[in-house]
């Protein structure tokens, strides 16, 4: 039942609208098995991209090729991908049971193999028992899985999500991206996870593809952009960044990478002094504005255990960081 | 709790506005137990015997039969065709779709009179007149906007997403309908195909211009009842007709509350 192939291959591909450009020019390969985030802010056309890999949008230009088969004009219904809707969208009028069951049971699968199958699944998302409740019976968290369970339930090679914890209070949140991404190294189907949360893209994706504007902005694994964005958008949009002009170019310099000390006492390759605007606690950092003449103010953030006294507003302070610590990027001006 | 002079006026209105409407078709009530041989309130005594005479006259009874067949079949195909034109336009939903929209609710907007004059200048090169194929598929016509409404106004309510997931998880646009869709608007149905019997069951203007000798509904029985004679008969049989109407509403109540969606 399982497609030998999850691979995917997004060529060129455009989504327009009359003489709007919702998805501009895409070309990306997500390879079998892998957890892709596609991460923007609304607008950035990542949903829109997911549902063109889903078959409810047409393409304007371009192919989509899954394992190297064009499936551009494969309808929804043939593609055999799982997908995680946004508000869930189970059947209402139908049991747990018969929402998961429901892929297989179109596909005329016996009877025997379905129950099999669906019990299955329900050990899979930990909620054995509930099966013949109805969906409006559980709780947000609970009809999450029961949507996982459904999409995943016949075994699809490439299992979409849009925006799936966009629904869930904080708490809960954290406590579903573990068992999403324990769940997705124990069923190996490749992953695409459309969100605008940073922390969600980086806590599970093997890589983020953040998008603005209907482009890519830039891919690469968590650590790999967060270490080294290549354009303001991608250095503020994951994490904070301070931006720095030297040398005709812009430099992204993280809070929690430069050191603060009482003026006079700062050691570093690179420099500057300033005077504390304000300082938070937060409690495992102290975030600290710090006003610098002729530039924005910096934010720094210092491990509040580690530091041995709060600097007050108005104390005169020296920020120091290490050449490898300012990134530079591509972008000429703010 | 106080209630305002505004809000007690508005009340009293309502009330006074709901005893002109129900009043008329109550005196129905009366008039049929009387014991006299025309139209009248009974005075000394009440009588069951039009209520015999209406079960017992085979007339009557056919007409019964007739009517019941009459509203069956045109709303089992109102119900159908209103439902999958309401369906199909909110697929669509494009401007297009709204004109088209319009026009299928038109038969709702036309005077009965034209709309019977219609069918009869129709039906009679096509050998329609006085049969019961044609006073159904008049009927047909006339009810299928009711349905059209009842179950575009559910479809509004209606979860796109939902069709959404049927195709993704595999299913065909049949499956979709028959699975996911259909059970998800079954109160706008249900409650269209109440209406579109109700509006066939006591259906005249039309059915007289179509039918002559062979087809005589119960709503023609009585008209002629009332025009010819003043059989009290035809109260008896204006009574049967308010309950079966009133007993179609309440098992589409009952449905509808069954079915009503999660919050």
């Amino acid at each position: 039942m399982t497609s030998p192939s999850g691979s995917l291959h997004l060529m060129s591909l455009s989504k327009r609208y009359g003489s709007f450009t919702a998805v501009d020019n895409v070309s990306l390969h997500i390879e079998k098995g892998e957890f892709l985030t596609l991460l923007g802010p609304s607008g950035s056309g990542k949903t829109t991209l997911l549902m063109m890999i889903a078959g409810f949008q047409d393409i304007s230009q371009g192919d989509i090729l899954l394992g190297g088969v064009s499936i551009a004009q494969t309808p929804a219904e043939k593609r055999n991908f799982g997908m995680v809707f946004q508000g869930y969208a189970l059947f209402p009028h139908m049991s747990v049971h018969d929402n998961i069951a429901y892929p297989l049971s179109v596909r005329r699968r016996p009877k025997a193999e379905i129950d099999a199958r669906v019990a299955e699944m329900l050990d899979l998302v930990r909620l054995n028992g509930f099966a013949k409740r109805l969906p409006k019976e559980l709780s947000g968290g609970q009809q999450q899985r029961v949507a996982l369970a459904r999409a995943l339930c016949f075994a699809p090679p490439v299992l979409l999500l849009d925006e799936p914890l966009g629904a869930l209070d904080k708490k809960l949140r954290v406590e579903v991206q573990a068992q999403l991404k324990e769940i997705h190294r124990r069923v190996g189907t490749t992953f695409v996870y459309v969100t605008h949360d940073q922390e969600e893209a980086l806590s599970m994706s093997d890589r983020i593809v953040i998008m603005q504007n209907g482009r890519i902005e830039q891919v690469g694994t968590p650590a790999d952009l967060y270490q080294h964005p290549k354009t303001a958008f991608a250095a503020s949009f994951l994490g904070k960044s301070n931006f720095l002009h030297r040398d005709g170019a812009v430099f992204a310099l993280r809070p929690e990478k430069i050191d603060l000390s009482p003026e006079g006492q700062g050691i570093g390759a690179n420099k500057a002094s300033g005077v504390v605007l304000s300082v938070t606690y937060f409690g495992a950092v102290l975030k600290y504005q710090v006003a610098v003449p002729g530039i924005d103010p910096i934010e720094v953030d210092v491990d509040a255990w580690r530091a041995g006294q709060v600097l007050p507003e108005g104390a005169r302070v020296d920020l120091t960081w290490a050449d490898s610590a300012a990134v530079r990027l591509s972008d000429h001006s703010l | 709790m106080r209630v305002s002079l505004p809000a007690k006026l508005n009340t009293g209105f309502a009330w006074v506005l709901l005893v002109l409407l129900i009043a008329p078709a109550l005196v129905a009530i009366p008039v049929s137990l009387t014991p006299k041989t025309f139209l009248s309130f009974p005075t000394d005594e009440l009588s069951l015997q039009y209520y015999r005479e209406l079960f017992s006259s085979p007339e009557w009874l056919s007409s019964f039969a007739q009517s019941t067949v009459i509203g069956a079949v045109s709303t089992l195909l109102a119900t159908t065709i209103g439902t999958l034109c309401a369906i199909g336009l909110w697929r669509v939903s494009s401007p297009a779709g709204e004109v088209v929209r319009s026009v299928l609710l038109l038969p709702l907007v036309v005077p009965p009179i034209i709309a019977a004059m219609a069918f009869s200048r129709l039906f009679v090169p096509l050998g329609l007149i006085d049969s019961y194929t044609g006073l159904i598929l008049a009927h047909t016509v006339l009810s299928a906007p009711l349905v059209l409404i009842t179950v575009s106004a559910s479809l509004a309510g209606f979860d796109a997403r939902l069709e959404q997931a049927s195709r993704n998880l595999g299913a065909s646009n049949w499956v979709t309908l028959r699975r996911v869709i259909v059970p998800g608007i079954r109160p706008g149905i249900l409650a269209g195909a109440v209406f579109a019997f109700i509006s066939s069951w006591d259906e005249i203007v039309v059915t007289l211009f179509l039918s002559k000798f062979s087809v005589y509904t119960l709503p023609r029985r009585m008209w002629n009842g009332i025009r010819e004679n003043t059989d009290p008969t035809v109260a008896a049989a204006a009574v049967v007709l308010m309950a079966i109407t009133l007993l179609a509403f309440a098992i589409w109540a009952l449905a509808a509350r069954r079915t009503r969606p999660a919050a």
